[in-house]
Parts: structure tokens; sequence; C-alpha cells
């Protein structure tokens, strides 16, 4: 009786005492902060991005016109640009098929068969190299996929450094090394990727009753059908998650491509490259606008394809 | 003569765990059979030996004659009805019900009416469209028979359908597969730890324990002649009672059973036994009576209305010679 005596008459005792009353004001409390961070500073800068692309650059003077208008967006269009753009989404497509690909079997003896010590190697072993730095990574990778290279040295050695030379030549793909070649940005992309689309795939696959599988070859299913009809429709949200981080991060990289790979830019390079030296922000915010208008398109493709009807 | 199902000699170890020992067993075409007993005695395995979730360690499994020991599940002629069900979340009630024909290469439109024609037999018709999240326990469960009966198995393999639903609802089910088994006329194998289900639903019962199959027979034998100790406990809880006690009594000295509703109680002068009241408890329907006959205890169910014993006195105890029933071993 006394102690609660004590709690109504301090300052804190009384603050909790609405709070409990109020719960809505203790919710709304917590969410202060955050939601100032998030409104204010990253959907405000948003938002200062997005009305930067509809201004122009004066060609003359370079400097910018404060005039809405939709030129520097038709700049877009202009065959440079254009195929700066059609370039990163081909790549961020293919990155994100290819991590589907490589992570689903991972997740889903993650999902289905890893226990205990194995289960805990799995999630080590997948977010290892998320513990170190990224550009360490990239710079390991160039070294790794050059000339003189481990992976040159090793198909020469088993005598397979013909099939390296016809993957090379390749027209577009292909390159003087795998480290100046597309598809040496290929291979890094993946591997940097890669944690974001097992992760997310696991996860969904985890929350799949093992006795829908059962019940799917109960019901006359092969393996293949049951693949089909059951286990991929429930992971479906899972890549989803996964290939929405693969595919923006790999839309607004600019790092990658500019140490592994070709001298020809992706999005992300340009963006760089012309709010930087060219000083041209419009066309920079414009670029800029482009991946998150590919996302909302992918994302609205996504739901209308029913891929999160099973959430 | 073919057996819808035939185990022989059937043993299932999980390492050291004798989860099924050395089972032999027949189940005739067009009967319903209940396996029974407590989690763990091996019920469930047996079940997915059949549908081929699991194989033997050693021994065979005949389906209709038909060795099935290398036959994965998707090609056996049996269907399950899953403990909960395993409905297919991101599918509707109709495409859950169709999925069999699906995958066998079913037309949509022969595989949606035929879904529709084994809705209205679970008389779910109005619900093909909506998604099982959006239905009952009770609903889900008719989704799930409707589902495993749409491909005609010849065995209808049942694990504890109707454990997750309450009882009234539980009750209504239980007549009601029933009488869809009488019409369907196949063969259900069901599983089930609840020994009224198993009684007053199944042609024939197979009472497991420890893996092995202590009795078989039917519901009728099984309440009234249990074999062992612990099918007269588990099977309705007898009085079971050591030999000399039921030297005592009138019955032969072996292990014997004395079912409390076999028991009146009655004045200690006209009694065959009598013994001091404990207690009494009220059940609804009966009054349950426990009495102290030296070192055991009996339970009698009085039917509510017979006048009760006092707690501390002595009452008396009488049943028909035939009641006291002695068992074949311990």
């Amino acid at each position: 009786m006394s102690s609660a005596d004590t709690n109504h008459q301090s300052l804190t005792g009384r603050i909790s005492d609405v709070l409990w009353r109020k719960p809505r004001l203790l919710l709304a409390l917590l969410l202060l902060p955050p939601l100032l961070w998030l409104g204010v500073i990253y959907i405000g800068s948003l938002i200062a991005l997005l009305v930067q692309s509809f201004f122009s650059i004066d060609e003359f003077s370079g400097l910018i016109r404060y005039e809405l208008t939709l030129k520097t967006y038709g700049e877009l269009f202009r065959p440079a640009n254009y195929d700066i753009i059609i370039r990163t989404v081909l790549m961020a497509s293919t990155v994100t098929i290819a991590s589907a690909i490589v992570a689903f079997p991972i997740a889903y003896y993650a999902a289905r068969y890893a226990r205990g010590r194995m289960k805990a190697l799995f999630y080590i072993g997948v977010m290892l190299p998320l513990w170190s730095s990224y550009l360490v990574k990239v710079y390991a990778w160039k070294l790794i996929l050059a000339k003189e290279g481990i992976i040159t040295w090793m198909v020469d050695s088993v005598g397979l450094g013909f099939l390296l030379d016809i993957l090379l030549r390749i027209p577009i793909i292909g390159g003087n090394s795998l480290s100046v070649s597309y598809i040496g940005t290929f291979l890094v992309f993946l591997y940097v990727w890669l944690p974001f689309m097992i992760l997310p795939v696991q996860a969904a696959l985890e929350r799949v009753p093992g006795n829908l599988l059962e019940a799917s070859s109960d019901l006359g299913a092969s393996n293949r059908q049951t693949f089909r009809h059951v286990i991929v429709p429930l992971a479906l949200p899972g890549i989803v998650a996964g290939s929405i981080f693969t595919f923006s991060l790999t839309l607004g990289d600019y790092i990658i491509p500019q140490i592994v790979g070709s001298s020809r830019l992706f999005i992300g390079q340009a963006v760089y490259a012309h709010q930087g030296t060219a000083g041209n922000i419009p066309l920079a915010a414009a670029f800029a606008v482009v991946p998150i208008v590919i996302m909302a398109g992918y994302l609205w493709m996504a739901k209308k394809q029913g891929a999160f009807d099973a959430l | 003569m073919t057996f819808a199902v035939d185990f022989e000699n059937v043993s299932r170890h999980f390492d050291a765990v004798k989860a099924v020992d050395n089972v032999s067993l027949q189940i005739e075409e067009g009967e319903f059979f209940a396996m029974l007993g407590p989690s763990g005695s091996g019920k469930t395995t047996c079940l997915r030996l059949i549908s081929g979730f699991d194989r033997p360690t050693s021994g065979h499994i005949k389906i209709f004659g038909e060795t099935s020991d290398d036959l994965p599940p998707n090609r056996r002629a049996v269907n399950t009805v899953f403990q909960d069900y395993a409905l297919f979340p991101h599918m509707n009630v109709r495409d859950n019900v169709a999925y069999g024909l699906m995958v066998k290469g079913e037309d949509k439109s022969t595989r949606l009416s035929k879904a529709d024609e084994m809705l209205a037999l679970v008389k779910l018709d109005a619900f093909g469209d909506r998604k099982p999240g959006q239905l009952s326990g009770g609903q889900r469960q008719r989704v799930a028979l409707a589902r495993a009966l749409v491909n005609q198995p010849r065995v209808l393999l049942l694990d504890e359908p109707l454990g997750a639903l309450d009882l009234k609802l539980r009750e209504q089910m239980q007549e009601e597969l029933k009488s869809l088994q009488k019409t369907l006329g196949i063969t259900f194998v069901f599983v089930t730890h609840d020994q009224g289900e198993a009684l007053s639903m199944a042609d024939r019962v197979a009472v497991f324990n420890e893996g092995r199959i202590v009795q078989i027979g039917t519901p009728h034998e099984i309440y009234e002649a249990p074999r062992t100790r612990f099918v007269a406990d588990f099977v309705g809880s007898s009085n079971v009672l050591p030999p000399e006690l039921s030297a005592r009594l009138g019955g032969s000295a072996k292990w014997s059973s004395l079912r409390p509703e076999a028991i009146s109680i009655t004045a200690p002068e006209h009694a065959k036994a009598s013994g001091t009241v404990k207690s009494v408890r009220y059940l609804g329907s009966v009054n349950q009576i426990t009495l102290q006959l030296d070192e055991h205890e009996i339970s009698v169910s009085s039917p509510v209305g017979v006048a009760l014993p006092v707690i501390g006195q002595t009452a008396g105890l009488v049943w028909k010679d035939a009641a006291l029933h002695a068992m074949d071993d311990a």
C-alpha cells in the first residue's frame, strides 16, 4: 500500500500512470523520433530530389533554371542515356534471377533440413560476407577475376583455358579478362547481394508446414508438381522480398561496375557523374528517379500476379 | 483373400526407439478400422507407413495385395486426411479439393465440377471461393475430407481428424463420417487416442501400446473382454483387479477387469463385497464413487438419482458374475 502511494507522488510514477491510462500516447511518443527521421530527413529529401528532376540546366550558362519542365526527363531518352538505363536494368534482372536460382536450394536446405549446429553454421555462412567491408570484397574479386588471377590460373591448369577464352570472346558480355567484362560485374553483384536473397527465401520456406508437402504427394503430385504448385507459390513472397533487395541494390550501385567491368556506365555511376563533376543536378535527379519508378512498377506487377497472396 | 491393408511383421525403428514393433494386421475391404492408443504408441507411424510417408525398417505392407514397399506416396491408392488438415493456404477451397485431379492432368472444367460435387457432399457448396484461412475448424475438416475423397481412394486414412474440434462438433462429425463411410463403401483407417471415438465409429479396433498391437477386435470385444491390464485401463478406465483380489471376489485367480458401471451400490448385508466410501464426484450423467477395499480402490459409476452412500461409511457392492472379466495376461 505504502509503496503504491509513493509511486503516485513521484513524477515518474505519475507519468507512468498517465501512459498506462493512455496507451496511444505512449505509442505516439515512441514513434515520434523514427517518424521525424523518416518523414523529414528521408521522405523530405526524396521529395527535394523529385522536384530537382523537374528543373533543367541552361546549356549555355550551365546554371539550373528553376522552372518546372519535363525537358530533363526527355534527355533520359537520348541514346547515350537510354543505353545506361537498359544496361542497368538488364544487369539487375539477370543478377536477380541468378540469385533466386542460386539462393533457393541453399534456403530450402536451411529451412527444411538444417537443425541445431548446421543451422547456426548456415546463418554464419550467409552473414559472414556481410561483416567485412564491401570495398574489400569487391577489390578481392577484382584480383580473383583478373587475367593473372586464380580463376584463369585454375582453368588453365586443368587444361580448360580454351573454354574461358570462348566465354570471353562472346560479344558485349565478354572482354579481355573476366575483371573487365560484364560477366565479371555480374559475378560480383551476384556474390555481394546473394545473402539478401537467401535470408527472405529461407524465412518464407521456414513458414511452409511440412505436412503441406506430404499432403501434395499424398494427393498424387510428383516432386516436380509439388515444387511448382506448393513450394514456389508459398516461397514467392520471400523471393519477391529478396528480389526487391537484389534488384534495387544493383540498380543503384555505382562502385562495383566502376571497379570490376567495362568502362560503360550504370545508372549509379551516371548519377554520381552528373551531380559531381558535370554539375547537372537535374539530370542526376532524373536518373535517380528511374530505379524508383522501375521498383514501383515491379512491385505493382508482383502484387497483380498474386505474389503476396500467401502472406 | 486379399485385404485392403496387410501388415506382415512390420517394424519401424528410429535408432533405438521401436515406434512400430513387429506388427501384423489385416484390414478388410470396406471396413471402418480404428487404431487406438496413447500418444507415442505407434498408431500414427502405422498410418504413415500405409500412406508411404515413412518406410518400414523390416516387414512388408500390402495394399490390395500389392506390395507397396517401394511405392512413393503419390502412387498409392490411398489418401489421407491430416490431423491439422494441411490445406494449401494459397488456393481457394475449390482448388484445394481439385488439387489431386489437377496433378493427374484432368482438364479444368472436369476437375472443378468434380470438386464442386464433392463439396456438396460435405455440405460446403457455398464455400468454394473462400480461402482455407476464412473457414472454421469444422469446415476445414470437411474440405480436407472432400480433397481426399475426390481422388476416389480405395483406402482413406484419417489421422486424428476430429482432435481439433470442440465436443459438440466432434460428435456431429463422428456420425457424418460413419454414414459417409457407409455410403461410399470404401475402407476407412482411423487413428485416434479417444477411446469413445474408436468405440462409437469403428467396425474393428486395434489397441496400440509401445509400438505393438495389444488387442484387435470389435468395439464390443475390446470393451467387454479386454485382453490385458493396459486395454482394460485405457479403454473406458476399468477397475483392474490383481489376481488375489479377483479370486476373493469370486473370480479366477488372474488379473481381472470390472467396469465401474457394472457395479451397483447396495446395503453391505446383500453385497458381494463391501468397502469404505472415500469420495463421491458428480459428473453430470453419473456419480463416480470411490471405495476403499482393504488396500485397493474400486470406482463405481452410479446413475444420477440412485441414492448416494455417505462418505466414511461402509457400502456394499454387487455385480453380475459375467462382469468380472479375467484377462489373458498381465
